[in-house]
């Protein structure tokens, strides 16, 4: 094991407000999938909407895979439009 | 040669004969214009996310195949005109896998140059395991 000193570099206390962090970079998770329901209806809240980048914190580059892959979904019926 | 998947939804009241012959059939047509199944998934009845023909739910249907534009083209045709199918979406699959190819080699070769295994083997698990 490596001593927790390691981990955090000399400059870490400057980052320490709760940064938002993309879920797709942490996890690396390469393909988002228009088939990976479970995956993409945590980015579609109730309205199916697709939720904002302010919000769920995603970065650029998957945020624009994201949306391909829910418009995919969506028009496959994977994925609602617009609920009431 | 360019990978495709095709996914349509047919009829929920279609029975399970009926489906394996619309996939006979489209099987054929590919095959026979020189393409390639490199998959074929029942992945069964599932609820629609919104109401197509009148219909709440539907059966998947998903093909893995690699083709050209008029294998492709062709397929589409004959997908409008079975009624049996509801819908039905065709996606270009190869530029995605080459890409995620590149990201992988990239991320081991990083790895290796780090020479050592601080980083979790196997990403996908552990992003599982957090879905959970």
């Amino acid at each position: 094991m490596r001593s927790p000193r390691e981990k955090r570099p000399p400059g870490q206390k400057q980052y320490y407000r709760r940064k938002k962090v993309c879920k797709f970079c942490v996890e690396r998770i390469d393909s988002i999938n228009y088939k990976d329901v479970k995956l993409l209806s945590q980015f579609v809240p109730e309205r199916a909407k697709i939720m904002p980048r302010r919000i769920s914190g995603v970065c650029s580059q998957h945020q624009r895979r994201l949306n391909d892959a829910i418009k995919k979904a969506r028009n496959i019926a994977l994925l609602p439009f617009a609920t009431e | 040669m360019r990978n495709y998947e095709i996914m349509f939804i047919v009829n929920p009241n279609a029975t399970d004969e009926e489906i394996d012959k619309i996939n006979g059939q489209l099987e054929a047509v590919i095959t026979g214009a020189g393409g390639e199944i490199q998959k074929i998934e029942k992945m069964g009845k599932r609820r629609l996310a919104y109401d197509v023909d009148k219909f709440r739910e539907g059966s998947y249907v998903l093909f893995a195949i690699g083709a050209n534009g008029d294998i492709i083209k062709e397929v589409e045709r004959r997908l409008r005109v079975m009624d049996a199918v509801i819908k039905y979406i065709t996606v270009r699959t190869d530029e995605d896998v080459r890409r995620f190819e590149k990201i992988r080699s990239y991320r081991q070769k990083r790895a290796a140059r780090r020479g050592s295994g601080e980083r979790p083997a196997s990403p996908a698990q552990s992003a599982e395991e957090a879905m959970q």
